[in-house]
């Protein structure tokens, strides 16, 4: 810039603030006032009738002495490890044969993106019906003879109804995601591993798994932050429900903070979601960049 | 080797097609003539067409998808515009607050909406936007991922392109709408896609702050279906498929954009 004079420097200066202004002000009044907001909140007794009350960390004491927060974190936990695991592991399976170049290939590629492109409430609704008495599930439990299930109105199984739908829905979003990671890998490296007569095993191992890990690491932050703030399955196909058995923890801060109104509480639950997701990703990116040389 | 890619052919064919198995089965029940078989593994007729011209008859799809089209693409619009000014601004142009502004977008990336609809609600209500369009709308308008997107694509805008516009005498306003914008072309519209798919799907904000059902978008709307039409199975897997189309559509027609926004960040090195 100083090449050109302190003349040329201004206009843009003056370009860069009003392309911005917009942006800028938005931010600040869409997210930085009520971030600081939230964190003032979560230390008051705030009901939406009343006025803030500041309590100091009453509600962070409370929170880890109600039963329903304790059953809503544990819930959290684990819906998020059983639909990640088996969301990589399927889509990998899958994302690593439809890679290869095939025109066949291409058309399955294309089927794979309806999963990923139908609205997840949509998709709730569709799975409502699936898991009702007379519907898909049932039917094929009857084609192996096992008895109906009551999918979604059984506290054993609901959870993991939801688990079952929202694998399948994540899964067609990382096969695509994975495919496209697996097809810019170089094939120079395969034609090397080929020659030197390495096996499919191996070469997955040894050669795949580590160049694919930066997309392993962003098909995993995302499938976890997006597990850990998972809210539209629990509300769509059993209210949180029955017994409070799928009331993940977003369900809970929502039912909190809208229907009951306990605004205060609900923000102190939420910043401990939000410090949980923190810490839970700088895991994930300290233990895969870890592995970097 | 041959058998190998026999197999490999046939576990593809399985699995791709279980995971086709639930779109089929929103498919059969969609088109029953009534609430009677939910099995999805048969086609009982194809009366798709009535149950569709069923819910546009009477009923409160049309509503909900009209209100859907407004919100998805007003407020697509919006962020493609002023993300791409503040994506390029904050590659290209040097300004006061530039590094600010960044860790503030940088930091709205990390956050949960759980943690903000609280705060947000409350403003909303200040402002007296509680059940308006302009309530639903405008905290949703801009994400910080679309100028972080813009912004990455920006950064590959050869600097000299620029300068030889300035030396040719060309105001910094009319270099971003002549030069940048076309330039940025994919971007943008990758970014109206994704902002589509993601306010097509959006419950929580409009479920927070519309409660009157004329405002209602598809996602309220669809988790209030099965009371609407009685409990009628049949019919709430019709509009869930009529919900489904709009998005498949924007994904058949711009299927690169699409990729290339969910694998955004994922592949860069």
């Amino acid at each position: 810039m100083s090449v050109l004079g302190g003349g040329r420097v201004r206009p843009q200066a003056m370009a860069g603030v009003a392309l911005t202004l917009p942006v800028a002000v938005f931010f600040v009044v869409f997210w930085l006032v009520p971030f600081l907001a939230a964190i003032y909140l979560s230390f008051t007794d705030y009901e939406m009738a009343g006025t803030p009350n500041w309590i100091g960390l009453a509600n962070y004491e409370r929170m880890f002495a109600d039963p329903g927060f304790l059953n809503s974190a544990w819930i959290t936990v684990v819906y998020t490890v059983c639909t990640v695991v088996p969301t990589i592991v399927l889509a990998l399976l899958v994302a690593v044969p439809l890679s290869k170049p095939g025109g066949l290939n291409r058309r399955l590629r294309a089927l794979v993106m309806i999963p990923a492109v139908m609205p997840l409430a949509a998709t709730s609704m569709v799975w409502v019906i699936i898991y009702s008495d007379r519907g898909l599930a049932n039917t094929l439990l009857g084609l192996v003879g096992i008895a109906p299930q009551s999918w979604l109105t059984s506290s054993d199984l609901a959870i993991w109804a939801l688990v079952v739908m929202v694998v399948w829905k994540s899964m067609g979003l990382f096969v695509i995601i994975l495919t496209a990671g697996l097809q810019a890998l170089p094939g120079e490296v395969y034609e090397a591993a080929a020659i030197d007569g390495s096996g499919a095993v191996t070469t997955f191992t040894r050669i795949t798994l580590p160049l694919l890990r930066r997309t392993l690491l962003f098909v995993l932050v995302i499938s976890v932050a997006g597990s850990m703030q998972a809210f539209v399955p629990a509300f769509l196909l059993t209210g949180g429900g029955p017994a409070e058995a799928t009331q993940v923890l977003p369900y809970y801060i929502w039912a909190n903070a809208f229907p009951y109104e306990h605004m205060g509480y609900a923000a102190a639950m939420g910043m401990v979601l939000l410090a949980a997701m923190v810490i839970v990703s700088a895991l994930q990116f300290g233990f895969l960049k870890g592995g970097d040389e | 080797m041959r058998a190998g890619t026999v197999l490999r052919t046939v576990w593809l064919i399985v699995a791709v097609g279980s995971m086709l198995l639930p779109v089929y089965a929103m498919l059969v029940v969609a088109s029953a003539p009534d609430d009677t078989d939910l099995r999805g593994l048969v086609f009982n007729g194809f009366h798709l067409p009535e149950n569709i011209g069923l819910l546009f008859g009477e009923g409160n799809l049309p509503t909900y998808l009209r209100n859907s089209l407004i919100l998805c693409v007003g407020t697509g619009v919006l962020d493609v515009i002023f993300s791409a000014a503040a994506g390029y601004a904050m590659a290209q142009l040097s300004f006061p607050g530039r590094r600010v502004l960044f860790a503030l977008v940088v930091g709205t990336l990390a956050l949960t909406p759980m943690v903000l609809v609280i705060p947000v609600f409350l403003i909303v209500k200040e402002l007296g936007w509680v059940n308006t369009f302009q309530g639903m709308m405008v905290p949703g308008m801009i994400s910080a991922f679309g100028v972080f997107l813009v912004r990455q694509f920006a950064l590959g805008i050869p600097k000299e392109l620029l300068l030889a516009a300035r030396v040719d005498g060309a105001g910094e306003f009319r270099i971003f709408a002549r030069m940048a914008v076309p330039l940025l072309k994919p971007a943008l519209i990758t970014l109206f896609l994704v902002h589509f798919l993601a306010q097509w799907d959006n419950l929580l904000w409009p479920l927070i702050v519309a409660n009157e059902q004329e405002l209602w978008p598809l996602p309220v709307g669809l988790a209030n279906f099965q009371s609407e039409v009685g409990f009628n199975y049949h019919l709430t897997t019709t509009a869930a498929l009529v919900t489904a189309v709009p998005p498949f559509i924007l994904m058949v027609a711009l299927q690169r954009y699409y990729v290339a926004g969910l694998t955004f960040g994922g592949l860069k090195r």
